[in-house]
């Protein structure tokens, strides 16, 4: 999260220093060549687990693309329903021309002017701009075009198909160092003694924490890898001594409350990017289809025996009369470091797999809103007026209904119709998307008094008086200002979000089963509390309130570390690099 | 003094303008009232018109929040003008639109007052310096690089601080920043807004001299906005004093300083204190602060502070305290002519509560209450004061108008309904030019009242 503040601000220096930075890696290569050499080393050691990556995100962005094409055919379609298919068509043609001009409207600043040049007219500056972002709608609506309605679409699929297929087959077959076949730790009792199937004949628990331990081992590595990133390119590549950024993250690394945060939450994504990994049963298996899946296990009267994790789970709930706690077996040897659920499946995996949902309904909503208040707020601070009103009234009409009833109803409409948007994560994606609505007129809100500040500062109207655009001006001159604020909500909203997902699911209203969430479980486990299987809503209920807490410390830690403010040495720096 | 009248429109006519770079004429610039029901404007810029000579620096004063920095930025379109023209070079620039206000702007360029806030804190000094090449689209980066270095060099930096950020310089390093950024597109007319008032004293006299040097080595003009006088008389060629939107007078510096024509001149130099303590002049000092430029008085923008206010001549005799009170009379009910009273309030009123504005008679009271007042002025007065009492009051007005109005509030002589505003009169052969009734032959000349009040 943090790297989206410098993203912005480096984005800056790299047109034109670009040749130079290059430059400077070729006459010093060594200290790159080594920091690559420990990214190429890390990610062979991972190779397997970053191609299923890779595939997911192919996956991701095919759903996101599909969605979005399917948007001019459905509003063709309604207005075909009415007005007749004539007019059908003009509004899918319509509607797709302005979503291909949206798109062209950020990007046609970085594409080269030489295609403008091709139509050999004489437009001025202004002409140009639109006459480039035309001509990219063009492209872009004509590829559409092409992919949907000729033979060159069926083509484009298939090749798709092809680069998804060999990436996922590229991820079956190729090892990772965390992977479950390379440190199994499901296995069973022998009747001797001793177990089989499992890593190296250890014990399922051994076998888990040395996985599960190498996971952790290794995100640590890879942290530290990118702090050296950073470390390098400060002391061999960067031409500045000093940017104010090195402030920022010498704030942040002396604040240990905000340092806690941070390693809460590293702890909590990183168990969520690794779900696989960490969860000590299969999710596949365990939670989504125990029926169809078998294991063996050493039985009572001293035989390996097979059986269907359905029927073990029903053996193995912590339903008060029966607990399987943390850090025990269950009667079919199967490990659950914390215990098992009311249903009798892993609490380990659903924590882990848990954290996926939560972080990705995270991430996507605030990640979503935080771009419509940014955006907004810069809009309606540089052009004021009627922008303005027009934002506040947007935002104050939605404020207007209480968050909460309006989530519940919107995804209970979408829900009972069976939307496909309600089909990823059983509703979680509906989720993140009505946060994400819910939510921005908050976020702009709270950074609206740093846009309006930042647009009266002298060097916008500067910018101005030479002639920048207003949207490179938003841009350079105020963006990075807001970031930092856009940060802070967004990782305090962040918690919010997560344990509204987590209320809602334990009002039975948000993400439906089978997809593990961490509301389900405290609600599955509440009415234990005070019987031997409390561990099945205290467990979850303390990770909520930790990664809650944690964002908020991260939150606070980033306010401080933006405001020069709560540095007493400022003036100290101005007067080291003064002199001259 | 010559006491000719000259036309409103200076060197239109006859006067040669050997060569004139900047004409402005009859400019406004009016910000819409915020308000939804209240929608008149601010009138911070109200009908001006002079000339900016090539090469020369024009200074422009006046008290905070007289128009002059909002001038400033409507000559470099940074605000829109409401009405009238600026003419650079013969082209009329409030009304350049697109690619043409595009190329214009590397012409005119503006240097700021507040060197933390001019300079984005986020960008390298390169960065910064460099982005108006960048717009511009300056020959090649390297070429850009280059040529930020020697302007760094230029304005007293060193190109090594190309790749520093502004936060580790100082104020004054600060300000010469701005100025190299200001020169990168070599233009010919640069207005300064007040560009050493947040400096240290010590670093003004530095950032004043690299400010004339580069004048002299770039040709440039500028126009100097301040409100430091004496560094207005150092720097500037001719001057413009500003009050209430409008210019009172221009003219050659020196002679401008050494003998003011315009009340306000002399009263804004009267507050400089003496080198000389031999200085005949008086020290005049101004009562109140100006008035609400929403709310201009009408007449003389300087009327309801003037101290050689051209009173009608049978009041000509009355004190000067009770003269005070009457023009402290004029702008309360002014204010509450204006001010918009709650329902609230004017129910308290109708039953005698007390509201937040205090009753007519105990302000006749304060203003006038140790005083000697005529009987036959305090009886016009008591007059007022129950017209206003009964919320008349724009009769309440009309009738102070119409006993203690003169020229200056815009009352015509010659018996007209329309208010009338005084004229520029030409002042000396330099083609200073004021703008006040007192030059007009039928009125005492100010000097002379001045004394006679004092
Ligand atoms: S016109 Fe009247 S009020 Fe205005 S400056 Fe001259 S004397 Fe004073």
């Amino acid at each position: 999260m943090s790297t989206t503040q410098s993203d912005s601000t480096d984005g800056l220096e790299e047109p034109d220093d670009d040749k130079l930075f290059r430059d400077r890696v070729r006459e010093n290569p060594r200290p790159a060549m080594a920091w690559l050499a420990g990214l190429a080393f890390l990610l062979l050691l991972e190779i397997g687990r970053v191609f299923a990556g890779v595939g997911q995100a192919f996956g991701i962005v095919g759903f996101t693309v599909e969605l979005l094409a399917s948007v001019p055919t459905s509003v063709g379609d309604n207005v075909a329903g009415t007005l007749g298919s004539a007019a059908g068509f003009v509004a899918t043609a319509v509607t797709a021309v302005l979503m291909a001009f949206a798109v062209t409207v950020p990007v046609a600043g970085s594409v080269p002017d030489g295609a403008v040049d091709v139509l050999g007219l004489d437009l001025s500056r202004r002409g140009r701009r639109w006459a480039k972002r035309a001509e990219l709608t063009f492209v872009l609506v004509a590829a559409a075009g092409l992919v949907a309605y000729t033979p060159v679409g069926g083509a484009f699929s298939a090749l798709i198909g092809a680069i998804t297929g060999g990436v996922d087959a590229l991820a079956a077959s190729l090892p990772s160092i965390t992977s479950r076949d390379l440190i199994p730790n499901t296995g069973h009792r022998l009747p001797e003694g001793g177990w089989e199937g499992t890593f190296l004949g250890l014990s399922p628990a051994t076998a888990w924490a040395i996985r599960t331990g190498l996971v952790f081992a290794y995100a640590t590595t890879a942290l530290v890898w990118l702090w050296r990133g950073f470390d390098v390119y400060r002391t061999h590549y960067r031409l500045a001594d000093w940017t104010p950024r090195d402030d920022t993250v010498r704030r942040f690394r002396n604040n240990y409350w905000g340092l806690f945060g941070f390693a809460i939450v590293f702890l909590f994504v990183v168990m969520a990017l690794w779900a696989p990994a960490v969860s000590p049963v299969e999710a596949q298996h365990n939670i989504y289809e125990p029926n169809s899946h078998e294991f063996q296990y050493l039985s009572e009267d001293g035989e390996v025996t097979s059986t269907t994790h359905v029927f073990a789970n029903l053996q193995s709930r912590s339903d008060g009369q029966n607990t399987i706690g943390p850090m025990s077996y269950d009667d079919y040897d199967r490990w659950a470091p914390l215990g098992t659920t009311n249903r009798g499946q892993d609490m380990m995996t659903h924590l882990s797999y848990g954290a996926r949902t939560s972080l990705v309904i995270g991430l996507t909503a605030i990640g979503l809103g935080a771009l419509i208040a940014v955006v907004l707020s810069l809009l309606s601070s540089y052009y004021k007026g009627v922008t303005d009103i027009v934002t506040v009234m947007a935002s104050d009409t939605i404020q207007a209904v209480p968050a909460l009833l309006l989530i519940m109803l919107v995804s209970v409409v979408f829900q009972e119709a069976n939307h496909p948007i309600a089909q990823p994560l059983d509703g979680g994606l509906l989720l993140a998307l009505i946060f994400a609505f819910a939510y921005w007129p908050g976020m702009w809100r709270s950074i609206r008094g740093p846009s309006l500040q930042v647009s009266e500062q002298e060097w916008v109207d500067a910018a101005k008086s030479y002639g920048q655009t207003p949207l490179q001006t938003m841009r350079k001159h105020m963006a990075p200002y807001i970031a930092g604020y856009i940060l802070i909500y967004g990782s305090l909203l962040i918690g919010a979000v997560i344990i509204s997902t987590a209320a809602l699911t334990f009002l039975g209203l948000g993400i439906n089963p089978p997809t593990p969430e961490w509301g389900r479980l405290i609600d599955g486990g509440q009415s234990y509390v005070a019987t031997d299987s409390w561990h099945v809503a205290t467990i979850p209920g303390i990770a909520i309130v930790l990664v809650v807490i944690a964002f908020n410390a991260l939150g606070d830690a980033i306010r401080d570390a933006i405001d020069p403010e709560a540095d007493v040495d400022e003036s100290e720096a101005a007067a080291t690099g003064g002199g001259a | 003094m010559s006491r000719h009248t000259a036309p409103t429109t200076p060197g239109d006519e006859g006067r040669p303008a050997p060569d004139t770079m900047v004409k402005v004429r009859d400019l406004k610039t009016y910000y819409e009232g915020g308000g939804l029901l209240d929608d008149r404007p601010v009138k911070a810029v109200d009908g001006v018109s002079f000339d900016i000579r090539r090469g020369e620096t024009l200074g422009l004063v006046g008290e905070s929040g007289c128009g002059k920095t909002t001038l400033g930025r409507t000559l470099i379109r940074l605000e829109e003008a409401t009405d009238g023209e600026v003419l650079f070079d013969g082209t009329d620039i409030t009304s350049l639109r697109g690619d043409q206000l595009y190329e214009w702007r590397r012409n005119a360029q503006m240097v700021f007052q507040d060197p933390d806030s001019s300079l984005n804190d986020r960008m390298t000094i390169g960065e910064i310096v460099r982005e108006p090449l960048d717009v511009h689209d300056w020959k090649t980066p390297a070429d850009r690089r280059e040529r930020v270095k020697s302007l760094l060099d230029e304005v007293g930096l060193s190109p090594e601080h190309y790749y520093r950020y502004p936060h580790q310089f100082s104020g004054g390093q600060r300000q010469r920043i701005g100025i190299a950024r200001t020169l990168a597109l070599n233009p010919e007319f640069i207005v300064l807004d007040e560009p050493v008032s947040a400096l240290d004293v010590s670093v003004q006299a530095e950032i004043i001299n690299l400010l004339e040097d580069l004048q002299e080595e770039f040709d440039l003009t500028y126009l100097f906005i301040a409100h430091d006088l004496s560094v207005v008389r150092h720097i500037c060629d001719r001057v413009a004093v500003m009050y209430l939107g409008n210019i009172m007078e221009i003219g050659p510096t020196e002679e401008l300083f050494t003998d003011p024509a315009n009340p306000y001149t002399h009263a804004l130099l009267s507050a400089i204190p003496k080198p000389d303590p031999t200085a005949s002049r008086d020290r005049i000092t101004l009562h109140g602060t100006p008035p609400n430029p929403r709310y201009p008085p009408t007449g003389c923008p300087f009327s309801t502070r003037c101290p050689v206010r051209i009173r009608p001549d049978e009041h000509e005799n009355l004190d000067d305290e009770v003269w005070e009170g009457i023009n402290g009379l004029r702008e309360i009910i002014r204010e509450r002519m204006r001010a918009d009273r709650s329902i609230r309030e004017r129910v308290r009123e109708r039953f005698g509560l007390e509201t937040r504005f205090a009753t007519i008679d105990e302000t006749y009271d304060e203003l006038f209450g140790d005083l000697a007042v005529p009987d036959e002025v305090d009886r016009v007065l008591s007059e007022i004061t129950d017209a206003a009492g009964d919320h008349e009051e724009r009769e309440a007005l009309d009738r102070l108008n119409a006993e203690f109005g003169s020229v200056c509030d815009g009352v015509d002589p010659d018996g007209g309904d329309e208010p009338v505003e005084p004229e520029y009169y030409e002042v000396s052969d330099s083609g200073r030019l004021s703008y006040c009734h007192r030059h007009d032959e039928r009125y005492r000349e100010t000097a002379t009242v001045i004394d006679d009040r004092s």
